[in-house]
């Protein structure tokens, strides 16, 4: 019993982090309507900020997560304006902006590996190799920390969304771009801030992630996979269905992973993401499958 | 009679394909309804996108009370007074009515006012007041073309512009869409409406324009244009009988 | 205040409007060059000649090259640029090729050259049955099942112990002298590009090729014309899955080992994609073009850059300019503006 309380708050904690990872993706995709393909590159930027700033001045990756983040909002807005804004208008806009984003994440990779190599790192504060015993339950303390911000930034997202003057135009745009043109809304510039937050969270990601997982640039095609099956089961553009969507794989994923093997509770993901696609390409909150 | 609205000569068109307007041309009365019809690719869609700013204007002025509206975006051109409501209604399917029509002043800055104009709105449209907590998704075609048209009174514009508003609606809604036109105009709302369905159209309103080619070939009182025998030939399916 | 028709009568409006849609419809030359692609294909196959007059081993090694690539580049934009479908996980068709004969010339020593054909086929059975699946949903989440398709098959590849795990396969190597080492891959691969190139030439221009183009633009459109668009789009995936392995399994056997992150990587992929992007998707000489120039580019920053990584940021630098500047790539772009030379225009 304990045994399986113990899988069980091992994958909230973790689904709390993926959750977030996620929630960018999915943000990004409801505004602008582009699956960003380089946005687990973008977490691993944030990762490589954390990292270096604890590996350097020995700085707590929780306490560094708003400088990540807001180093990849600015770089956000930046790529929004080199590479996306130009697009708005552009004939088989979905399939270009997936191709782009392909390109940048590859641009990211290429980057970071030649600045940092490929060697695996993993940013180390005290509590991430320490835990917390209650009972007989062995509750890691890094991750539990990091589930808990991650739920915490999520909750604040949410609130911004639903009940600022900013939240609503991003969801108005969310919901239908063109009407929320003619009403008022500079899209443009929406899309912009939308973009600049999306990839902030991925920067807030990175710092969790920097101590809950290990990366390097490439690793970054096994979380693309990962994240996508998360949030096309819990609908893209809904946050709300990333956050769903991510707890219940990563639990499944815990349990699988504890019970047949740690390989393939990586594909628990991947199978997800195929089984769904067949059954309810919208996923659970999202709205009509797409159309090419 | 000075000109609310002025278009002189515009060439536009999609991306960087080909002009679909090219010598569109269009005087715009104040308090009047005013049709513009002509064949499928003439270009009267673009027309009205292209004077909201949703597309370039490669030559050509369109001048609104007296200033030069080329360049701007719809959203800079909705705060000087021009509402446009595109073919698909441009309706958010998963807010209420009452929600969609929140939305509709988003740019009034004045949260009390907007309610205010809101409670008028439902007060006179008791379609919409009926359903007022209703998802706008789950409507008929005439409601929600009810909602969107009634959606831009919120902010009390000078110009509505309709892109085909009888799309998809059975004869007696179209003649009710029409006859809230009316209403509009008679507030002092200009209407500048596209519609497919010439005879009716023209039928309901002050002032008919004939694009064809991207051009501007005719313009008239309504009357006159109906009453035309190369319009009827042209564009009206033959000689009208009696 | 009445402005008058220009026209006197409705008669000459409607003159008018006949001139005008004339206008604005596209005139094509109907004729093709068919000399040059024959030409270009009689001085690749006598090029090895070269070789009695001194080492030119390397230069057949970029001819093979470039290709094997030719090859799958084109056998991808059956389904990427025909049908509209942007997969970016045919890796895994170019692994089950490469492995396919790979095995087959490990266990009982029969080559890839005999085989190839064979583990095109299967990779077209494994095209057609995961088609069959991810081909239900359109656009991004076609992409991204795509994407997912390839992770799940590297895990699985990585723990499949009879093909080797994740350490590989190592295959024998010919015992041919060196000068004429190259020759059979060499020309395996000339022969199968111009197959392949002949092969789509063909598919675009039958029924089959008019349809996926229709249902490219508009699926919906398509399917209630009467289109058959899933049996269709299936078999365009299935066709170009038989082009990538069959490139595979002569691949294979040509670089001697087999092993999981080298063929089911996503920058195989990448790279397939981008020949097409660069080259001109939904052209017939597009790939063949892309596949040049992505070969000439891979040239150049090994040269220049060396280290994979730096390379992996310049084929992303090189496929962001190439979508934003060229999105309709080489032989796209100079056909709309008219400029196509007609030694190019294969289409």
């Amino acid at each position: 019993m304990t045994d399986i309380l113990q899988i069980l708050i091992l994958g909230l904690a973790l689904g709390g982090v993926i959750a977030l990872m996620g929630s960018g993706l999915s943000l990004v995709f409801g505004v602008m309507r582009i699956v960003n393909l380089a946005h687990p590159s973008l977490i691993i930027c944030g990762a490589y900020v954390s990292y270096w700033a604890f590996k350097l001045w020995g700085l707590d990756p929780i306490a560094t997560l708003p400088i990540a983040a807001l180093i990849m909002a600015a770089i956000g807005v930046l790529l929004y304006r080199l590479m996306f804004e130009s697009q708005a208008k552009s004939a088989r806009y979905s399939e270009m902006t997936v191709l782009l984003t392909f390109a940048l994440a590859m641009i990211v990779e290429g980057f970071l590996g030649a600045a940092f190599t490929n060697t695996q790192r993993v940013t180390s504060p005290e509590y991430a190799t320490d835990a917390f015993f209650i009972g007989s339950l062995f509750i890691p303390k890094g991750q539990l920390y990091a589930g808990c911000v991650s739920l915490a930034i999520i909750g604040a997202l949410t609130l911004f969304l639903n009940y600022s003057r900013l939240g609503y135009a991003i969801r108005a745009t969310t919901q239908n771009r063109e009407a929320a043109e003619l009403l008022g809304v500079n899209v443009n510039l929406i899309s912009m801030i939308a973009f600049a937050i999306g990839i902030g969270l991925a920067g807030a990601a990175g710092s969790l992630v920097s101590f809950v997982f290990s990366f390097f640039p490439a690793k970054q095609w096994e979380w693309i996979a990962m994240l996508m099956s998360v949030v096309v089961l819990g609908g893209m553009g809904s946050v709300l269905g990333t956050v769903v969507a991510a707890l219940l794989l990563s639990v499944i994923a815990a349990f699988v992973g504890t019970w047949v093997g740690a390989t393939w509770s990586t594909m628990t993901f991947f199978l997800a993401l195929f089984v769904i696609l067949l059954i309810r390409p919208q996923g659970l909150f999202g709205e009509k499958p797409e159309l090419a | 009679m000075s000109d609310l609205l002025q278009v002189t000569n515009i060439t536009a068109g999609y991306g960087d394909g080909p002009a679909i307007l090219d010598g569109a041309r269009l005087t715009v009365e104040p308090g009047k309804v005013h049709c513009i019809i002509g064949p499928n690719g003439a270009g009267k869609s673009t027309l009205l996108k292209a004077i909201c700013g949703m597309l370039t204007i490669r030559k050509g002025d369109v001048i609104f009370k007296g200033e030069r509206l080329n360049g701007l975006r719809p959203d800079q051109i909705l705060r000087k007074g021009i509402c446009f409501v595109p073919q698909e209604r441009a309706l958010f399917p998963k807010m209420t009515v009452r929600e969609n029509l929140r939305m509709g002043g988003y740019v009034l800055n004045d949260a009390k006012l907007r309610d205010r104009r809101i409670d008028e709105i439902l007060e006179r449209f008791p379609v919409l007041r009926e359903r007022a907590d209703q998802h706008a998704g789950t409507m008929s075609g005439g409601q929600q073309q009810t909602l969107a048209m009634a959606r831009t009174l919120i902010v009390k514009p000078d110009i509505v512009m309709l892109d085909e508003p009888s799309l998809g609606l059975a004869p007696k809604i179209v003649q009710e869409m029409f006859d809230i036109m009316k209403m509009m105009s008679q507030e002092g709302v200009t209407v500048l409406l596209v519609e497919q369905n010439a005879m009716m159209g023209l039928k309901n309103s002050d002032w008919g324009v004939v694009l064809d080619l991207g051009r501007t070939l005719f313009e008239g009182p309504a009357e006159a244009v109906l009453a035309d025998p190369r319009i009827q030939e042209l564009y009206l399916g033959g000689r009208k009988v009696a | 205040m009445a402005v008058n028709l220009q026209q006197a009568d409705a008669s000459s409006v409607l003159e008018a409007r006949r001139i005008h849609n004339q206008k604005l419809a596209r005139q094509h030359d109907q004729t093709r060059a068919t000399w040059f692609p024959l030409t270009v294909l009689g001085v690749l196959l006598a090029l090895p000649l070269l070789q009695l007059t001194g080492n030119y081993n390397y230069l057949l090694h970029l001819v093979l090259f470039t290709a094997s690539y030719a090859v799958m580049a084109s056998g991808w934009n059956i389904i990427g640029g025909f049908a509209g479908y942007i997969s970016l996980g045919h890796a895994v068709f170019f692994a089950i090729g490469g492995y396919f004969s790979g095995v087959l010339l490990a266990r009982y020593g029969i080559s890839s050259l005999l085989t190839a054909p064979l583990a095109g086929l299967a990779a077209a059975a494994c095209g057609y049955i995961v088609g069959l699946i991810t081909l239900k949903v359109r656009g991004p989440s076609f992409i991204i099942s795509s994407i997912a398709l390839l992770m799940i098959a590297r895990i699985l590849f990585d723990h499949w112990e009879f093909i080797g795990g994740a350490n590989g396969l190592s295959l024998p190597v010919t015992d041919l002298p060196v000068q004429t080492a190259k020759l059979p891959y060499y020309y395996a691969f000339v022969l199968m590009a111009a197959f392949t190139v002949w092969a789509t030439y063909r598919i675009k221009h039958s029924k089959f090729g008019l349809g996926l183009r229709a249902l490219s633009k508009d699926e919906v459109k398509a399917e209630s014309a009467g289109i058959n668009t899933r049996f269709y789009k299936v078999l365009a995936f299935a066709l170009s899955a038989f082009f990538v392995g069959m490139a595979g399994a002569v691949w294979g056997e040509y670089l001697t080992y087999l092993r999981p992150n080298i063929f089911l990587i996503i920058l195989v992929s990448a790279n397939l994609v981008l020949m097409c992007i660069l080259g001109g998707k939904g052209t017939i000489a597009g790939p063949v073009v892309g596949a040049i120039l992505i070969v000439a580019f891979n040239e150049i920053f090994v040269a220049t850059l060396g280290a994979s990584e730096i390379n992996i940021l310049a084929t992303g630098f090189v496929m962001v300019l190439g979508l934003m500047f060229f999105p309709n790539g080489v032989i796209g772009t100079l056909a709309r503006k008219g400029k196509l030379p007609r030694v190019l225009n294969w289409d």
